[in-house]
């Protein structure tokens, strides 16, 4: 197996059955792996679970993994993957904070990381988990994470049609909610 | 007057995306020794050992197989009945050795 990466020789180990290499393998993608799953948790609670399934399942689909692309590419996929399913689990929730607080004035961006950076996440928080699965994982990959269509599209293995479509479509729906004339 | 307020919602929402952009979560705590708990969960998995209907469901796949061979088996290559009586008698076969006898064969 030809693995073109860093990764390429604790991935061979814990195939092997050693886990302080799988470890390693945590320890040097754990960020990534939970920066990315911070935008579909509502809490620290869920980031973790999201985290340590994911880790769980690289571990079961190890032998899987092929090695024709970085093992960094292969663990986003199954990142991507897991909050999916989460985010599946749990439709329409968050239904507590009013619609008003969707529609508050937003501060200038150049303020950079204080209480309007929060409040844009809040406010954005509240109006993506009105949205369906598929557009929520979609507008977070491409929106929030600023990826491209086509790396969307690799991630989710939809289409870049299928891609384009749900950004479109979440983010008519976003503004619809934003705008304060919700339909439902 | 639509157009223009639908214009304004798509500037305020370009720039909720670009502010959620500069604020990236906060996951410092849940980082700490996440490999740790990683490895503990993994191996309380490993160590959850699989109940008998598990396995009694892997080998059923294995059974049917078997089962059908046997039957393709017994069909092409029919029990061949040996010609004499009393082995056909000794060895339960009482119903083919009268018939040979009441065919004279």
């Amino acid at each position: 197996m030809a693995v073109p990466d860093e990764d390429a020789d604790l991935v061979r180990s814990a195939i092997g059955g050693d886990d302080d290499a799988f470890t390693e393998l945590v320890r040097r993608h754990k960020g990534t792996v939970l920066r990315s799953s911070a935008r579909f948790a509502r809490n620290p609670a869920e980031l973790e679970d999201l985290g340590q399934e994911t880790f769980l399942r690289v571990y079961r689909d190890l032998r899987s993994f092929r090695g024709d692309a970085p093992f960094g590419h292969w663990l986003s996929r199954v990142t991507v993957r897991v909050c999916y399913d989460a985010l599946r689990k749990r439709r329409r929730e968050e239904k507590d904070v009013s619609l008003e607080v969707l529609a508050a004035p937003v501060a200038d961006p150049s303020a950079g990381n204080g209480p309007s950076a929060q409040l844009a996440r809040m406010i954005l928080d509240q109006a993506m988990s009105r949205l369906k699965p598929d557009d929520r994982l979609v507008i977070t990959l491409y929106e929030l994470e600023d990826r491209s269509v086509r790396e969307v599209a690799e991630l989710t293995g939809w289409s870049e049609g299928t891609v384009k479509v749900r950004a479109f479509r979440a983010r008519q729906t976003l503004k619809r909610l934003i705008g304060g004339d919700d339909e439902r | 007057m639509n157009d223009k307020r639908h214009d304004r919602t798509d500037v305020e929402l370009d720039r909720l995306f670009e502010m959620a952009r500069q604020a990236p979560p906060e996951i410092s705590d849940v980082e700490r020794n996440f490999e740790t708990r990683v490895m503990a969960r993994i191996r309380e998995s490993r160590e959850q050992r699989e109940p008998w209907y598990t396995l009694a469901w892997r080998l059923a796949p294995i059974f049917l197989v078997l089962t059908i061979l046997l039957g393709g088996w017994s069909v092409l290559y029919p029990p061949v009945h040996p010609a004499d009586p009393v082995t056909m008698l000794a060895s339960g076969a009482q119903e083919v050795a009268l018939l040979d006898y009441l065919t004279g064969e």
